[in-house]
């Protein structure tokens, strides 16, 4: 976690010095409402010194007036300010947003969502925070310093040391506290992160009867946060200690030496002036800045790094797809072999296979074997461990389509014409239509212009439409995954016999009915990493897999395999 | 992402008496839930009552500290600016006053600090047993994330409960003391604050308000990202094969700038916001400034005075700081509510541990059993045995009620109506380990939990031992591949990506190291290949201790090898025999033929 602290704090100044303009924006406006800080304390000292104790109250009311006058000023400044933290936190959130939905796109993962509603926004608030706070600490303690060599520059030489030693003290304690308050946020990520595995698990721990094995180990973690957050609280102590020297201390001393400045020609309206300036205006933007800066500063390092580290952003594939040479293949497999991990048993093992240009392929075999791998393979998302996969006409050439189907919130017709980015005339809409048969949801829909909901759409109609739009594409080769899972029988018929109709239309279908296998000119099974191809009636005499799935089962077989 | 209650309608409740609770959530659900969050909360205070007291006793003590300052300091000006004797003794008591905060402050936040988090830590040790024992019947109530959040977020708010109930007092003592000692340094001066007070107390309501239109519209842009990216993720597979990745990040981040806008329009309204308030306080106090001012001149007040005034009436505007403990009880209290949802799940009674099983051969016996999902009968009045040493295959389309069986045979659930024993015994009189050791489950998507990969086997009531985890892995033809792991059996879980086969495999052997007597196979080898399923079946006979099966099965073959088929339909069971003489159906063999 610290080895990249280096790399975090130059994204930082490069992020930072990007927005030169908003920074030099922010300070000016900060340097306008210090005049705030500045004008409460020497107003009060010049309405005293010059005003009431002179025994001339017009002259105190107008140094008053002056004063809230100030405030006036300042106060536009303060809400300046906030534009210019604006200029600096949203495009880091913009950034982070950008980040996060790239990533979740690459990596198909759900669970960005949280990280888009959710961390993004501890990391702009916790930003805006830090922001905020070292700027108004640094700008008001300037104010004031400044009001106080104005008043009398003695003064300084009581209240300075002090705070310079406080502050060194402060700035000492925030890095064993980071790294407490890191400790904090990794045991409460490891809570979440158990008790995500262990609501995800509830059936099995009940089934196995582990319920006091878990109580432990997550207990245990539960104890470990508890632990992190009491050395936390006790590091807030030094914390405390840091905040009395830098300002309450100054104040002790500014009594103290009370007649020793007196005497050194201080007026009781620089000394007022000069209380003002430490009770009112120092010892509070020290408070926020202690408060503020030594969890939030953590806080916004783990987040942001949690949300832009992780692996490196995987290249988008970008295989060159070689056409088959000269072969009337439209897919071609040698040699291929898969596994998805480095010891695990390989899904395919070695596989040939040719699809020639207007075949018709069924690929069948128990769940979670890996007949998707095979259409991930064909389709491009995966690459094999080895051996080759060529498609003809590369990736423009075929068109995938998942059981989980793709429809998002737009006009129909934008969600068929998705993979046709110069637009699909009127006519060839309304012939998938025909061809699908999906007038009837066509028309319910409100027409081709008519906006989609998704979430609307039963699981079928969503089928349709995600069909349609691979019906639609250019592409010539159509790779069906389980895609009318949710069609019935005699619709799943007329789909696949649509896409085979297509001129040159090559098709490979993910068998989720055995009567994908009996329409097809050749079946793969697969069986484990072997696999066997033929037809249909090859295969009910070759293989025992292929007659269990189609329910065919030798009577004299039966029993036989206890 | 939260499941409410109508949305899901009351799922996997118990019977008659359990499912009460459930039933009545429809009708005091604005109530109930709430006040048994108050319940909780006055609970937990009540849990750490002694640390809250002397939490308050800290604040009270430091606002006392804080009003008695800015007096003492006039008076010790008034002195060292008249230069009498005397003083140094003020000078002391200042001393005392100005340090005495510090030290209460850091009493204050080490014991808040530590209150809140052994208050965090006592709510989720006490949801964790509570959604442990509930099992299925929580996440049936809860989606997981749901849940998650529940434990991790809403604990923590509510944990802050003592700390913040602890704090109020002070906050409300504080700008009262103010006012008063406005009055008695002199009355005109409370006047002159009272006079200003109203717009401050205006300024307070516009803060309140002023943000929230644009918070909502943020979040709803917020919202519409996160809503096209569930989209698109959902489309993975599409995307990633048609290469329009690049064009899909362009549409969800399509209201991006519009975000941003809100984002912008937040913070000036914020600045605006900010910008009275940095107004009205320090324009109030000039106010009390300028009346002490012209009092000083007549004589009537001393410098010290001013001072003392100038500082009282910075602390009599603190009354922000009580909007602030008012914003974190109603969070703290929101919190509760949720957190007392989560343990108003029923908690299924088990017999008494000591309670044990008679011996027997594990005959599984469902009598009457009926089961309601969602308002929907899918179990209705259904007999079925499991004869001792034999192995029943349960077949049925999809939707029948095939997993639902299996959850009531193994206790996952109990039935809405009718009784199932084991043994002769009904399942809710035995001891939860007793039947956790009886029963073995497997199902077709495991969770594999216990870190590692033994891990994951020997997981269950009791740790059964490398040895039998070894031989359980055998069994399921798991050992080959866990041996070629990089380290073997003690691999960690997420260093070891696994394929549907190999968790199957992973979770039949998990069941195969525990149970004792039956085992619930809920299609728990639809993944494996036939050679594998093979060699699962006869090392199943062979080498396992539970002799009696209850398989659910959707392939023919699986069903052929059981002794005999229980064929659902409709909830009811339509027929039981063999596979061979129930395969002369037509009916039974388009069960298969998919």
């Amino acid at each position: 976690m610290t080895t990249d602290t280096p790399s975090l704090i130059r994204r930082g100044v490069t992020f930072l010095a990007a927005h030169r303009r908003a920074i030099a924006r922010l300070t000016a406006w900060s340097a306008v409402e210090a005049a705030h800080t500045f004008a409460m304390g020497y107003a009060l000292a010049k309405a005293l010194d010059g005003g009431f104790l002179a025994g001339k109250p017009g002259e105190g009311l107008a140094w008053l007036g002056l004063a809230a006058l100030a405030v006036v000023v300042g106060a536009f400044g303060t809400g300046r300010t906030y534009r210019g933290v604006a200029a600096l936190v949203e495009p880091l959130r913009d950034r982070l947003v950008g980040r996060v939905v790239t990533r979740a796109l690459r990596e198909a993962d759900g669970a960005a969502v949280s990280r888009l509603t959710h961390q993004v926004e501890i990391a702009r608030d916790t930003f805006a925070g830090l922001v905020m706070v070292s700027r108004s600490f640094v700008f008001t303690a300037a104010g004031a310093l400044v009001g106080l060599c104005l008043l009398a520059p003695v003064l300084l030489v009581v209240v300075a040391p002090p705070l310079v030693l406080g502050l060194g003290l402060f700035l000492a304690t925030l890095r064993p506290l980071a790294r407490r308050q890191e400790t904090f946020l990794a045991t409460d990520e490891a809570i979440a992160q158990s008790l995500g595995e262990v609501s995800g698990g509830l059936r099995d721990i009940t089934a196995g009867g582990a319920e006091p094995y878990v109580r432990e180990q997550t207990g245990a973690l539960v104890d470990a946060e508890f632990r992190a957050s009491l050395a936390l609280a006790r590091w807030s102590v030094l914390r405390v200690v840091a905040l009395a020297v830098a300002g309450r201390l100054p104040l002790v001393l500014l009594l103290v030496t009370t007649p020793w400045l007196l005497d050194r020609g201080v007026t009781p309206g620089a000394l007022v002036g000069a209380l003002a300036y430490l009770t009112q205006s120092l010892l509070p933007a020290l408070q926020a800045l202690v408060h503020g800066l030594g969890a939030s500063g953590s806080r916004l390092a783990v987040v942001i790094r949690r949300l832009t580290d992780g692996p490196p952003l995987p290249p988008p594939p970008a295989v060159e797809w070689a056409p088959p040479e000269s072969s009337p293949a439209a897919v071609e497999l040698r040699g291929v072999t898969f596994s998805y991990g480095e010891h695990a048993e390989p899904v395919l093992r070695d596989l040939d296979l040719v699809v020639p240009v207007g075949g018709r392929l069924a690929v069948v075999g128990p769940s979670g074997v890996g007949k998707s791998t095979l259409a991930g393979l064909v389709a491009g998302l995966l690459e094999p461990g080895s051996g080759e996969v060529r498609v003809a006409g590369g990736r423009a050439g075929r068109v995938l389509i998942p059981q989980e189907a793709y429809v998002f919130s737009g006009t129909l017709a934008d969600n068929l014409g998705y993979l046709r980015p110069d637009g699909v005339p009127d006519h060839e809409l309304h012939a998938a239509a025909d061809v699908l048969a999906m007038t009837e949801l066509v028309d319910r829909l409100g027409g081709f212009g008519a906006p989609v909901t998704p979430a609307e759409l039963s699981a079928g109609e969503r089928q349709r439409i995600a069909l349609a739009r691979a019906y639609l594409a250019p592409a010539r080769i159509a790779v069906l995954d389980e895609a009318t899972c949710h069609l019935d029988a005699e619709a799943e018929a007329r789909v696949e016999s649509a896409f085979a109709r297509r001129t040159d239309g090559t098709l490979i279908v993910i068998a989720h009915r055995m009567g994908s296998a009996r329409r097809a000119d050749r079946v793969l099974v697969m069986d484990g990493a072997r696999t066997v191809l033929g037809t249909h009636e090859e295969l009910l005499g070759e293989s025992e897999l292929y007659r269990d799935l189609t329910a065919v089962v030798r009577p004299d077989r039966l029993g036989s395999t206890p | 992402m939260v499941w409410t209650e109508s949305a899901r309608g009351p799922r996997l409740d118990g019977r008659g008496r359990e499912r009460r609770p459930g039933q009545a959530r429809g009708k005091h659900a604005r109530t109930s839930p709430r006040a048994a969050g108050d319940q909780l909360l006055l609970d937990t205070a009540r849990h750490s009552a002694a640390r809250a007291l002397t939490l308050t006793l800290l604040g009270l003590a430091s606002t006392a500290v804080a009003l008695a300052l800015p007096a003492a300091l006039g008076h010790t000006l008034d002195l060292l600016l008249a230069r009498r004797g005397g003083a140094s003794g003020w000078v002391l008591l200042c001393t005392a006053l100005i340090c005495a905060p510090a030290a209460l402050d850091a009493l204050d936040g080490l014991l808040a600090g530590t209150t809140t988090a052994r208050a965090t830590a006592r709510l989720r040790h006490r949801l964790l047993c509570h959604v442990l024992a509930a099992g299925p019947r929580a996440t049936a109530r809860f989606a997981p994330g749901d849940l998650v959040t529940r434990l991790v977020g809403n604990a923590a708010d509510a944990g802050t409960a003592p700390g913040t109930l602890a704090g109020a007092a002070s906050s409300v003592v504080a700008p009262l003391g103010g006012i008063v000692a406005l009055g008695l340094i002199d009355p005109w001066l409370a006047v002159a604050f009272l006079a200003g007070a109203p717009l401050l107390a205006l300024l307070l309501r516009a803060l309140a308000r002023a943000s929230s239109d644009c918070v909502a519209q943020y979040q709803r842009l917020q919202g519409d990202i996160a809503g096209r990216l569930v989209e698109a993720v959902g489309g993975a597979r599409t995307i990633a094969a048609a290469g329009t990745a690049d064009r899909e990040r362009d549409r969800v981040l399509e209201p991006l700038p519009a975000l941003s806008g809100q984002g912008h329009r937040m913070w000036r309204v914020q600045g605006r916001a900010a910008a009275q308030a940095v107004t009205v306080v320090p324009l109030l106090q000039i106010a009390v400034l300028a009346v002490a001012g012209l009092r000083l001149n007549q004589g009537l007040l001393s410098v010290g005075d001013l001072l003392a005034a100038s500082r009282y009436a910075v602390l009599a505007t603190g009354i922000g700081m009580l909007v602030g403990h008012l914003n974190a009880a109603v969070r703290a209290r929101t919190a509760a509510g949720r957190l007392a949802d989560v343990l108003s799940v029923p908690l299924p009674p088990y017999g008494p541990d000591v309670r044990r099983l008679p011996p027997g051969d594990g005959t599984l016996e469902l009598r009457g059993v009926g089961a309601v999902r969602g308002g929907r009968h899918i179990l209705r009045d259904l007999d079925l045995v499991v004869p001792g040493g034999t192995s029943l295959a349960v077949v049925g389309r999809s939707g029948t009620g095939k997993s639902v069986l299996a959850a009531l045979a193994g206790r996952l659930a109990d039935p809405d109506s009718g009784v199932v024993t084991l043994d002769g015994v009904p399942l809710p009189r035995l001891g939860h380990d007793e039947l956790r050791r009886a029963v073995g489950y497997a199902f077709e998507r495991p969770a594999l939990l216990g870190g590692t990969i033994g891990g994951t086997v020997a997981f269950g009531v009791s740790d059964p031992g490398p040895d039998a985890v070894a031989a359980a892995a055998r069994a399921a033809c798991a050992d080959g591949f866990v041996r070629r792991l990089p380290r073997g059996y003690a691999t960690p879980c997420a260093e070891a990506p696994l394929s549907g086969g190999e968790a199957q495999r992973l979770g039949l052997a998990r069941a195969f190291a525990h149970a004792g007597r039956v085992l619930i196979l809920d299609d728990a080898t639809s993944s494996l290949d036939t050679v594998t399923e093979h060699e699962v079946a006869t090392a199943l006979v062979r080498d396992v201790a539970a002799r009696t099966r209850l398989v659910v099965a959707h392939r023919a073959s699986t069903a052929a090898r059981a002794d005999a088929v229980a064929w659902l339909e409709g909830g009811r069971v339509r027929a039981v025999g063999t596979h061979e003489s129930l395969w002369r159906c037509a009916a039974y063999r388009a069960v298969f033929g998919g």
